[in-house]
């Protein structure tokens, strides 16, 4: 019996998943215990339930089943981002937000596993191939459209999940290192471009030298590195024509730090919050900084700062290691599985829940612009972590389906 | 067309774990580095953070009369106060109109401030009066960050003045802050001058502090562990004088409409009795708090209100000076009590005459003493020499400072050998130079506090004396009374060349001829010698020294009046009542402004 569930049933995933969604409900609580009576707290663990039975009922659907609805998904969660975009309600500065008669929810959240099942659907294909040009035209379209409609919200994090997952997926469906060298080094140079003339010239040398180094022709080498140059170009005669405000949130937004009362305040307060945890923490409930409500709205993006400051390294250290294990896991349901979907599905779900992760709790220890992005089964909100069990769910299926063809 | 793999080859997997297992190796680093390399910095700030530290100022110490009457008191101040944090800088101008204050001042503070803390509270007024405080109370809903503490700040009772003595308290200075740093903080009060500055560490008393939790919005959420971790502020000690309060008042009404300085001393013990430098300044000024007008009104008047002409002015002692000679020349042996000469007006030294006030004809060293005889000591300065007369003027406490605790002072200057030829050249100058040192005139400066220590040793026989007018010291915390031991030496002098000397100064007071008959006291004999000081710029200056009783005194004086005349004819007779008023202590305390004209009228009686 039991050798039977370990064939059939991912436990790994599914524990690990537990563990952090249990140890994201007590962070939740101890955020907010003092707030609202713990309102959130109740909210949370409710979602967490439902999660959970979402989780288990993806994790039995038939694989074929979710192969074939995935364009119907991937189209209705289309339709549904065009149509907050038009009217939706905006939270926070940013058209994310769908409702109906006061149950709402994000969208993107889903957009991101639609679209991802939607090129795992298209490229196993048996008449299609990634080698083929049009091919790959009409799978990057498949990223495109979700990730223009959600840049237009404009919810950055959530684009730049889109373009982390891509890349894995593109590199593991077999396309060729020029390729994806082609697609990363005009953003290299842009980036570059922002912080300099003498970082964007430093990122170009770079960007071509990688470029020379993958070539497949001198043709393409050159048409690639004259696109990255000419982004290079216009992000920095953009920057010079805009507005000295502008220019300043984008530093800001770079360096977060140098701005200590306006952007940079989350920053500090988080690093302090974590920094002050030391080896052991302060304590469940007893984190300063958590409970005398230092860093804003702590429950949703700075989760991890409650378990940095009560739990202390021994705690957040551990929440990052089941993160990591997640994403060992994942990959390694995407090598042994012997289908083209669930081996690509595999990776695009690790390929978002990873880049969350590493997202988050980098800007929460001040490594990484801050960037809106939630701690997946941690921070607060509904959509976000049902989405996240959903996710699971289909890893859990994908391991249980592994051997099909 | 395109080189294309297998899904999911196995060089590619080796990647993706790859780059799985650096983003997390990074991030662990990271939350190593946060949590455990600088766990102290970031457990520091979170404290910072979340616990308020409200500062209770202590109590400053009090100050109290050789009598036990109170002379420097505190009362309550009010404080307007500001936590950068929570502060709406949209209510700036606001505040700032309430506060009567020009808005760059305001905002200058608040900078300031948050440079140290921003959830400490900046002193940005203090001392408000009740109607500004009021109005900030009123409006206090409608200024977040805004509050107000009582504090403590300076009384003087009634009558008080001698701020030269007593000093002011200031808020620190950003030099002084960065000299002493530690304790002190961006507007705190510090004592500045006088004993407020001297006694500075015992009379501060210790800060308190209050820690109270607060959130992130600066709401207070109450005593951090109920008040367990709390530190009381500790009162400061109180200061115990030998000052005499009424001597002080009366002093200082005497010397009203002149420029100069008393300083009275107890020969025993070198206790100041009173101190008064005029031109002064109510010290009241100080104690709450001090506008700039106020304070450069001060600064830039030329009367110099602020300098302790007390113990920080060099004058000439001018014939006051004439005992050191003598009791130099007589200890050496050059003359002995039957030396006499004969005074014929003037002495001529090479080509150059100097003169006399009268034609004094033959006299010993008391006559010329009693009389003043300047042609005695031309003479007799050129017999002792330079270097004799600045070892016997620096043991008797010229020429250098006397470790008073009352602050600044000048160490005075007295010639020498070396002194000439840095001045002039070596070779460059002549015995000529120092004719007129034998009666205290060119290049010798004393300060009156010299000139009171002086005239003590001349009372008590030989005993040279730290001044001071601190006591005792009250410790708060043992309340016991910690006596302070000051410095006596011996001059070296022999009683008989003492005896001689006292008999002379006796002489100048009580008998006929002598300079100083206007200091003389009903009822008991006292000794003094009058002094007139020529100078460069305009009138003499007035000098009077002094002691009584003869036998066994209890008072030793100095006045110098600037520029006010004759020594005998004006400093004299203030010396005399100062004495009597010590002496017998008639002279009632609250009727000051009746003894000044009294003593007015007794001034000219005694023309």
């Amino acid at each position: 019996m039991v050798s039977y569930l370990k064939e059939y049933f991912d436990f790994r995933a599914c524990l690990i998943c537990i563990a952090l969604v249990i140890i994201g409900l007590m962070s939740i609580y101890s955020a907010t215990f003092d707030i609202n009576n713990a309102a959130n707290f109740h909210r949370q663990a409710l979602w967490a339930g439902i999660g959970f039975l979402v989780m288990m009922i993806t994790a039995f659907i038939p694989l074929r089943t979710v192969q074939r609805l995935s364009f119907a998904f991937y189209f209705s969660t289309l339709a549904v981002l065009a149509i907050i975009l038009v009217v939706g309600s905006t939270v926070k500065g940013s058209k994310s937000w769908f409702g109906v008669g006061g149950i709402g929810g994000q969208p993107s959240e889903f957009a991101k596993i639609a679209t991802v099942l939607a090129f795992a659907s298209y490229l196993s294909k048996t008449d299609v191939s990634i080698s083929q040009v049009k091919h790959l035209f009409i799978a990057l379209c498949i990223f495109a459209v979700p990730m223009f409609l959600i840049l237009a919200e404009p919810d950055l994090g959530t684009t730049i999940v889109f373009f982390a997952t891509l890349l894995p997926l593109l590199y593991w469906a077999g396309v060729s290192s020029f390729i994806l060298i082609a697609i990363l080094v005009p953003i290299l140079v842009a980036v570059g471009a922002l912080f300099g003339t003498a970082q964007f010239l430093g990122a170009a040398i770079l960007g071509g030298i990688l470029l020379y180094l993958f070539r497949e022709n001198r043709f393409a080498v050159a048409v690639a590195f004259g696109i990255a140059l000419a982004v290079g170009l216009s992000v920095q005669i953009l920057y010079e024509h805009m507005h000295v405000y502008q220019q300043k949130r984008i530093t800001t937004f770079l360096n977060p730090e140098a701005d200590p009362l306006g952007a940079g305040y989350n920053i500090v307060q988080s690093k302090i919050a974590i920094g002050s945890g030391g080896f052991v923490g302060k304590g469940f409930l007893k984190g300063t900084q958590t409970q005398l409500n230092y860093i804003p709205e702590q429950w949703t993006d700075f989760i991890f700062c409650v378990q940095g400051e009560e739990f202390g390294f021994l705690g957040a250290s551990f929440v990052l290691s089941l993160f990591a294990a997640l994403s060992l896991h994942g990959l390694r349901i995407a090598t042994i599985s012997k289908n083209k979907f669930g081996s690509l599905s595999a990776i695009g779900m690790t390929g978002i829940l990873t880049t969350h992760t590493v997202i988050n709790t980098g800007m929460a220890m001040g490594m990484m612009p801050v960037v809106g992005l939630p701690l997946p089964f941690m921070s607060y909100g509904g959509s976000a972590l049902i989405a996240n069990m959903t996710m699971v769910g289909l890893l859990m299926n994908f391991y249980a389906n592994r051997k099909e063809y | 067309m395109m080189n294309v793999e297998e899904i999911g080859a196995p060089s590619r997997k080796r990647v993706l774990i790859s780059i799985i297992i650096v983003s997390f190796t990074f991030l662990l680093l990271r939350l190593y580095q946060l949590q455990l390399l600088y766990h102290t910095e970031f457990g520091k700030k979170s404290d910072e953070n979340s616990v308020r530290t409200i500062i209770k100022e202590p109590v400053r110490g009090y100050m109290f009369d050789r009598n036990g009457r109170l002379m420097v008191d505190v009362g309550p101040a009010y404080s307007i106060n500001l936590i950068p944090a929570l502060f709406d800088t949209s209510t700036l101008s606001f505040l700032s109109s309430l506060l009567q204050m020009e808005p760059s001042v305001v905002q200058e503070r608040l900078n300031r401030g948050r440079i140290y803390s921003r959830f400490s509270p900046v002193r940005i007024r203090r001392d408000v009066d009740f109607k500004t405080l009021a109005a900030v109370e009123e409006n206090l809903y409608l200024l977040p960050g805004v509050s107000y503490e009582m504090e403590s700040k300076r009384l003087y009772p009634f009558h008080v003045r001698a701020p030269h003595l007593l000093g002011y308290c200031k808020e620190i200075t950003d030099a002084q802050l960065a000299k002493v740093g530690g304790a002190y903080q961006q507007g705190d009060i510090i004592g500045s001058s006088g004993l407020e500055a001297s006694y500075e560490t015992f009379l501060r008393g210790e800060k308190g502090f209050e820690f109270i939790s607060v959130n992130s919005k600066g709401q207070l959420l109450g005593p951090l562990d109920g008040g367990r971790r709390d530190i009381p502020s500790k009162e400061g000690f109180d200061l115990n004088l030998s000052v005499d309060f009424g001597l002080q008042t009366l002093a200082e009404s005497l010397m009203t409409n002149y420029r100069g300085a008393l300083v009275a001393i107890d020969p025993n013990d070198g206790g100041v009795l009173a101190l008064v430098s005029k031109p002064d300044f109510e010290p009241s000024v100080f104690s709450g708090v001090t506008s700039v007008e106020v304070w450069n009104q001060l600064n830039n008047d030329p009367e110099k209100l602020l300098f302790n002409r007390a113990t920080m002015t060099r004058y000439p002692p001018g014939s006051t000076f004439k005992m050191v000679i003598a009791a130099a020349a007589l200890q050496e042996g050059i003359i002995d009590e039957h030396y006499r000469i004969r005074c014929n007006g003037a002495f001529r030294f090479g080509n150059k005459i100097f003169k006399d006030m009268h034609v004094h004809g033959s006299v010993d060293v008391v006559e010329a003493i009693q009389r003043s005889c300047d042609v005695f000591f031309y003479q007799l300065v050129l017999k002792i020499g330079l270097d004799k007369l600045n070892e016997y003027s620096r043991r008797f406490g010229f020429g250098q400072l006397t470790y008073v605790d009352i602050g600044e002072e000048t160490a005075g200057l007295i010639p020498s050998t070396e002194y000439y030829n840095r001045v002039y050249g070596k070779g460059k100058w002549t015995q000529g130079y120092i004719v007129s040192l034998g009666i205290g005139q060119g290049e010798v400066g004393v300060s009156p506090l010299q000139m009171a220590r002086y005239a003590a040793w001349l009372a008590n026989g030989g005993t040279l004396l730290q001044p001071h007018a601190v006591n005792s010291v009250r410790n708060k915390r043992t309340n016991k009374l910690d006596v302070i031991d000051y410095k006596e030496t011996s001059v070296g002098i022999d009683s008989s060349v003492m005896r001689l000397i006292r008999e002379g100064m006796r002489r100048v007071v009580e008998m006929p001829g002598g300079t100083g008959g206007a200091a003389r006291i009903r009822g008991i004999q006292s000794g003094g010698k009058t002094g007139t000081a020529q100078n460069p710029h305009g009138r003499d200056h007035a000098w009077y020294i002094g002691f009584a009783p003869f036998d066994h005194p209890k008072i030793a004086i100095a006045v110098m009046l600037e520029n006010a005349g004759m020594g005998g004819a004006i400093a004299a007779p203030i010396a005399g009542k100062v004495m009597q008023r010590y002496i017998f202590g008639e002279v009632p305390v609250n009727a000051t402004s009746r003894t000044r004209t009294a003593s007015l009228n007794d001034t000219t009686l005694y023309h």
